[in-house]
């Protein structure tokens, strides 16, 4: 590929480079300043955002504010139902998603019908959710499960299952039927099959399918906020909560939304490749 | 990953390729009966919207819905000025966002292609998308703050301007949503149609310039083209989440200040989950997704249109 391009990137004149590296600092700056913000307020003492004059830098470094948000504010079992609802979901996403969109590619079914259905797996995932969030509260309150992790979970997994199945389903049409038929022929079972020849070639797809789901359900805010009070509370609800119940605590708040904000991006930076084939649908390499 | 750890152990002399319909089909239904549950389930949740849209259920004053209304809620609903400065709202935050993220995702697309360590540059701007959306909120009353925030105290003071109260002037508040929506998903335009530029094969680009065409001739007659359909892809995308985005406002205005940035699904979430009016947000939700099917209905039929 490179061979057929001799360098034509480096024979640009050098006014045209120059700008390219200004627009992309400029948005370097635009889309991270922000964060830093919000990160530098957090390690600041707690009063210190509204001190005047009003500073960049912190004049000292402290931790306080993390204190105060897991003393006062319960932040550390927050975070860990934060933690217990996403790993379910990531897990019961695969768990159902990858059988699934392998079910869908192999099912003798028209191909009509799973175009139909893939369709409705993608209605499903992009609905908004407010306009079904007082039946789910309904639901979840006839169930008894208000206040619980379980109806976080499962209200999460409305979103994350059709995403995954639907990336899986993709993923496995890329896989050559060949290896699936030769596994047929030596007399392997539909499991065996899945577990030992589909899914080390979708490794991908689940890795995309996987992280998506994290994202979703890590950073999801009103289907956890409609049926939880206190017991079940998940990051993303103490965080919108701080705004009308404790007045402004700005550095406390800081801190939380410190805690909900850094997973994503260390991820993301680990993850870049698969999360990148994720958001682009599969379809396209990262 | 190989072809060694696939099953090669030995291949039947006969036919090489067993006819699909023969595998049993009944193990696949059961892979499939999860997804089909929690599918018909969401499915059913909206039905049970618009069974509660023609009820007189309001939760604070009953624990059980007190009987059919006929369409009383959607007539409450669409005589209530507040619900119209809430359709106004969403229109103007989506009709300017989207255009707005579109030309600088675009611009940003280019600026990044082929450049050396592309991957690691998309994936720092792509931050404000990956983070969550009521954190972003949070993030941006920081940012805009009066007293100590970084847009007035260390932008715009340096400046010789003095900045609005952002979120506390009806106006400024309504601008203020549109930026940070510009800033949120800026990211998925430029990383979407990176994508896009990305798989145009090299030969057609260097057969165009072979051909003697300049940069903006290529831009236009060659890429432009190709990536129409991706484009309007994104814009329709776009359009809808941005229709649906309820999470900033309700971390950074809270609709406020009064109604002003009161969108459809935060005057739908204020009626459900504040109010706990039951039949009225039901009946405001149903002329909320008819409204978004509408709108994608007719971008989807601009799509269809361009393609030929």
């Amino acid at each position: 590929m490179t061979a057929a391009r001799p360098a034509a990137p480096l024979r640009r004149p050098m006014r045209t480079r120059w700008i390219r590296w200004v627009i992309i600092a400029a948005a370097l700056v635009w889309a991270l300043a922000p964060l830093l913000f919000l990160l530098l307020t957090s390690l600041k003492p707690a009063n210190a955002f509204l001190e005047i004059p009003p500073r960049l830098l912190p004049s000292s470094v402290t931790l306080d504010n993390f204190r105060t948000a897991f003393n006062d504010f319960d932040a550390w079992r927050v975070a860990v139902n934060s933690l217990t609802v996403t790993t379910a979901v990531i897990g019961l996403s695969l768990l159902f998603g990858v059988p699934g969109g392998y079910a869908l590619h192999r099912l003798s079914i028209s191909p009509r019908v799973v175009i139909f259905f893939v369709g409705v797996l993608l209605f499903v995932r992009f609905y908004p959710r407010i306009a079904t969030i007082v039946p789910w509260f309904l639901a979840m309150r006839e169930l008894d499960l208000l206040d619980t992790r379980l109806a976080v979970i499962l209200g999460h997994l409305g979103l994350t299952l059709p995403l995954a199945t639907w990336l899986m389903h993709t993923t496995f049409r890329q896989v050559p039927a060949e290896f699936d038929e030769a596994a047929i022929v030596d007399g392997a079972g539909l499991w065996q099959r899945l577990v030992r020849v589909q899914i080390p070639l979708a490794a991908p797809g689940i890795a995309a399918a996987a992280i998506l789901s994290a994202f979703l359900s890590w950073n999801e805010f009103l289907v956890a906020a409609s049926t939880t009070r206190e017991g079940a509370k998940v990051l993303s609800v103490t965080v919108a909560a701080f705004i009308t119940d404790k007045g402004v605590l700005w550095g406390p708040m800081s801190a939380i939304a410190a805690l909900i904000i850094i997973p994503p991006l260390v991820f993301a930076l680990l993850a870049q490749r698969n999360l990148i084939r994720g958001l682009t649908g599969g379809g396209v390499k990262g | 990953m190989t072809m060694e750890t696939a099953p090669g152990r030995l291949k039947l002399p006969g036919p090489s390729r067993l006819p699909a319909r023969r595998q049993p089909q009944t193990g696949l239904w059961l892979f499939l009966a999860p997804v089909i549950a929690v599918v018909a389930a969401q499915l059913a949740l909206l039905v049970w919207t618009a069974l509660l849209a023609g009820q007189d259920w309001v939760l604070t004053q009953s624990q059980q819905s007190e009987g059919w209304t006929g369409a009383a809620n959607f007539r409450a609903v669409l005589s209530d000025p507040i619900f119209w400065r809430s359709v106004r709202n969403t229109a103007i935050i989506t009709g300017v966002s989207v255009p707005v993220q579109l030309v600088i995702g675009v611009g940003l697309a280019y600026a990044t292609l082929e450049v050396t360590a592309s991957r690691w540059l998309r994936t720092a701007l792509l931050a404000p998308m990956v983070i969550a959306p009521v954190a972003v909120g949070i993030v941006w009353r920081l940012m805009l703050n009066v007293q100590a925030g970084p847009i007035n105290n260390f932008l715009l003071e340096p400046l010789g301007v003095s900045g609005p109260v952002w979120l506390g002037d009806p106006g400024w508040a309504l601008v203020s949503v549109i930026a940070v929506e510009i800033w949120e998903w800026t990211p998925f335009v430029m990383l979407l149609t990176a994508a896009g530029l990305t798989g145009i094969p090299d030969d057609i680009r260097e057969a165009a310039k072979v051909d003697g065409a300049g940069p903006w001739r290529r831009v236009r007659l060659v890429e432009f083209p190709i990536m129409k359909s991706v484009l309007l892809l994104i814009v329709l995308f776009r359009t809808l989440e941005s229709l649906i985005s309820l999470d900033v406002i309700i971390s950074l205005t809270r609709g406020g200040p009064g109604w002003a940035t009161f969108t459809l699904p935060y005057y739908i979430y204020s009626l459900g989950l504040r109010n706990f009016d039951l039949g009225r947000a039901s009946a405001a939700s149903l002329l909320f997704m008819a409204l978004a099917a509408a709108v994608s209905a007719a971008m989807v039929r601009a799509q269809t249109k361009a393609r030929l």
